[in-house]
């Protein structure tokens, strides 16, 4: 009776394996395409079998090379974020009283969970410096001109996506460092004229930072940006493989001579992505994320730590530069948004666009200093008084110590 | 009575009102908005400068008008009519006290606000109330001196001169007039000592308005500095159980006889602080010779109150720890908190003189400090333990790099696969 189940169901998988490799339906490959699994043209008038052949024999552009791996570590951080804010979905809480509380739930009893949430929030940092990294590459090659214009556009809602995502995030600790970074970030988005107010509102949902923000927050991180996010990476995939990898302006190699997509790039992708996830452990392993005292509305914290390094960017910028800065800064980033709009003619080399060249400079390499002087500064909410922040020189008063943050504030620990 | 007519007309223009709009306007009664006066009102006419002060008092807010203190006619608008009859005009500095007694010191008027009568009495036993009602010295305050005479405002509202944090300047007002407090032989420091004091650093940089100001002490309307003899009580208004703990020590007992000045024996008054845990025994060196068993027992007493301060300051860094490393710190700070309260103790056991006690009491900081320590320490280690995951991690991690490279190499040689 078994013997004759397990040869129905071989026979069974024989013929279904035979109908595949005869099939012409090239959607499985699609797939696989998309997945970044397959690489190049696929021929969908082929029976399945021979078309996979004949797609992991393409041989990519000769001057693909390592600088072409960002968009693909990019995607990888992405997959890493996505496996483990599910994992950690499954452990977090999203509300006032518990989300402190459960974060210390995934840190302290939930095996390996310490490693999940790093993981998490490293990957988070990584990301941006990566797809940062990416975009200065497409835009120093200028690979954003036409026909790849609407899909650098597209990059940069990406970037956008990327930064929605690390802002909503940063809440969801509910300590008082991301409860007051995020109340004062709000506070200066409510400044913005015509849309700032409204758009604060909606998103603050009560006069101050309260847990029906903190709702909104984990509402749009893990449901609504997602989708987003999903259907722009579907459109710049997509894109990609439509126009391929940009050529050189003077190509250099005779065409068809480029790498091969199995097994070479492809053993090449593995080593990008496993040194990719090392790195990303050690990073988690060795500097966890801080957690500070549980978000207290009524508690201004002395110091606030930055954990995300758009909040370094930012803190630098407001510190060194001020508000106008600030304003500057994120105006010379949106100028590079919109540049394929004007920067139409051909020429791709540097030298002869050097209006461009300089403003990608200015803002990547400002981008970057202002990261490192971020992470150098310790800041003091905006909304301390400066006579607060340094303790009275009492001569007793530092003999005695003072309780810790009280635990009983919002979201204490039970 | 053609000139009586233009007089008013000419009154009215003054005030910015004309005949025609003139309309009674209700009394409002609104806490914190201004109350809104008849426009009818003589008194107005002449003194709108008053009214503008006045409307914004509790007084005009209940309906208490110009005539009720000052008396004449408001509905005149004349000066010879408006100030006939019971025109007091501006009283005198003891025909002040008289005037607001008159409704204050009535029970019956003033029980339907739930205000005290008592103050006038309370007044004349004061030192200002003595200078004042019975030699007649100018100098001394009467009640508009501190309560303003036409914007008296609750004592709640943070504009008042009463106002727990604008107290001390009020006080301040005459208290640091060198010239003044000259003729009295008195400091004019005691404010500026204040401010930098516990209390005043509680009251002013915290806002705990239970911290005392200068009425905590001194009292308000019966204002006198405390004696020797009844500094401890005064105190222990407060700090009761510390004051209870120190009535059952020797320096109690001193106390109560005279011999000792309370708790200035150790503490300032004005710029009252606590006595540091590493200076204690300075402070007992101050009556007690060195070598005396006193003496001794001073230096035991900083031994183990520095002991303690340390221990719990320790604890606190052992709960920052662990809360920087995102560990439930539920029990460790209900357990921080039982330190706490024994820290606290301390200083009871310090105040009687109970070695006993407070050797138990430290021994009971010490031991709670050492337990959260552990927990921290075992964060650490559980820490460092995870960067061993890094081995495997790493070991995998280039065995695969390796693998991949061998076999590019391969491919490289035309001896991988095809």
């Amino acid at each position: 009776m078994a013997g004759r189940l397990r040869s129905a169901i071989v026979q069974w998988l024989a013929q279904f394996w035979a109908d595949l490799k005869a099939s012409t339906d090239a959607g499985l490959l699609s797939v696989l395409r998309f997945l970044g699994l397959l690489y190049g043209p696929i021929d969908a008038k082929l029976p399945i079998d021979q078309a996979f052949r004949k797609a992991m024999s393409y041989r990519l552009a000769p001057h693909v090379g390592w600088r072409h791996a960002m968009g693909g570590i990019a995607y990888l951080l992405f997959i890493l974020l996505v496996v483990t804010g599910v994992l950690l979905s499954v452990h977090y809480r999203p509300s006032a009283e518990e989300a402190y509380p459960s974060m210390q739930h995934i840190v302290s009893n939930v095996r390996f969970g310490w490693l999940v949430r790093d993981v998490h929030a490293w990957a988070a940092n990584l990301l941006v410096l990566i797809v940062l990294a990416h975009m200065a590459r497409v835009f120093f090659d200028a690979v954003y001109k036409p026909p790849r214009e609407t899909n650098w556009l597209v990059g940069v809602l990406l970037l956008f996506m990327v930064l929605a995502f690390g802002a909503t995030g940063y809440l969801l600790p509910w300590d008082q460092w991301a409860y007051w970074t995020a109340a004062e970030a709000l506070n200066v988005v409510a400044g913005v004229p015509l849309l700032g107010g409204v758009a604060v509102g909606m998103l603050r949902g009560d006069p101050i930072v309260s847990g029906a923000t903190l709702s909104r927050f984990f509402g749009l991180h893990v449901i609504v940006l997602p989708w987003i996010a999903f259907v722009l990476l579907v459109f710049h995939f997509t894109m990609v493989r439509r126009h391929g990898v940009a050529p050189l302006e003077r190509p250099t190699g005779a065409p068809g001579v480029g790498r091969r997509f199995f097994p070479d790039h492809l053993l090449r992708s593995f080593m990008v992505a496993v040194l990719t996830c090392a790195l990303v452990i050690t990073a988690a392993v060795l500097w966890p994320r801080p957690v500070g005292d549980p978000a207290n509305p009524a508690r201004l914290p002395e110091t606030i730590r930055s954990t995300w390094i758009v909040v370094d960017v930012s803190r630098a910028l407001m510190h060194y530069l001020g508000v106008w800065g600030f304003a500057a800064f994120t105006l010379l980033a949106l100028s590079l948004a919109f540049v394929p709009l004007f920067d139409r003619r051909p020429e791709r080399s540097l030298r002869r666009r050097p209006v461009v060249a300089t403003l990608g400079l200015l803002f990547f390499t400002g981008f970057l200093v202002a990261w490192m002087a971020g992470r150098r500064l310790r800041s003091v909410p905006a909304s301390v008084p400066s006579e607060q922040r340094a303790s009275p020189d009492s001569g007793v008063g530092a003999s005695q110590p003072a309780p810790p943050a009280d635990s009983a504030g919002a979201g204490a620990t039970r | 009575m053609r000139s009586g007519i233009v007089g008013a007309v000419v009154a009215l223009a003054l005030a910015g009102v004309s005949p025609s709009s003139a309309r009674a306007v209700p009394v409002a009664t609104r806490q914190g908005e201004p109350a809104q006066l008849d426009t009818t009102y003589g008194c107005i006419a002449c003194h709108a400068d008053k009214r503008t002060a006045f409307v914004q008092g509790v007084h005009a807010e209940r309906g208490i008008l110009c005539h009720d203190c000052h008396g004449g006619d408001p509905a005149a608008f004349t000066l010879p009519a408006a100030h006939r009859g019971r025109f007091t005009g501006a009283p005198g500095k003891v025909a002040t006290v008289a005037l607001c007694g008159s409704c204050h010191s009535d029970p019956n008027r003033m029980r339907q606000y739930g205000l005290p009568s008592g103050q006038v009495a309370e007044f004349r036993t004061s030192r200002h109330g003595r200078l004042l009602l019975q030699n007649g010295n100018q100098d001394a305050p009467t009640c508009t001196d501190c309560h303003d005479a036409h914007k008296i405002l609750r004592p709640d509202d943070a504009r008042s001169t009463v106002y727990p944090t604008n107290i001390p300047t009020t006080c301040a007002r005459c208290h640091e007039d060198k010239r003044l407090m000259g003729k009295y032989h008195l400091a004019t420091n005691q404010v500026e000592q204040f401010r930098r004091s516990a209390h005043g650093v509680a009251l002013f940089r915290d806002q705990n308005f239970a911290a005392p100001t200068c009425m905590g002490c001194h009292g308000s309307h019966s204002a006198l500095p405390p004696t020797v003899t009844e500094i401890a009580n005064v105190c222990s208004r407060c700090h009761m159980l510390v004051g209870q703990a120190f009535d059952k020590g020797p320096h109690g007992r001193a106390a109560h006889a005279g011999k000792l000045a309370g708790c200035l024996g150790c503490h300032a008054n004005h710029d009252t602080e606590r006595v540091p845990a590493d200076r204690i025994a300075s402070a007992c060196a101050r009556c007690h010779a060195p070598g005396t068993r006193a003496s001794t027992l001073g230096g035991q007493i900083q031994q183990h109150a520095v002991q303690a301060t340390q221990d719990l300051q320790a604890a606190e860094r052992a709960i920052g720890q662990l809360t920087l490393a995102g560990r439930q710190t539920g029990d460790a700070r209900f357990r921080y908190q039982t330190a706490l309260t024994a820290y606290q103790q301390i200083a009871e056991a310090q105040h009687s003189l109970d070695f006993e006690q407070m050797e138990d009491l430290t021994r009971r900081v010490r031991s709670i400090s050492r337990d959260l320590r552990g927990m921290a320490e075992v964060a650490g280690e559980q820490q460092w333990e995870h960067k061993l995951l890094l081995v495997p991690v790493w070991f995998l991690a280039l065995a695969c790099l390796a693998l991949a490279v061998f076999t590019l190499r391969g491919l490289a040689r035309g001896a991988g696969p095809p």
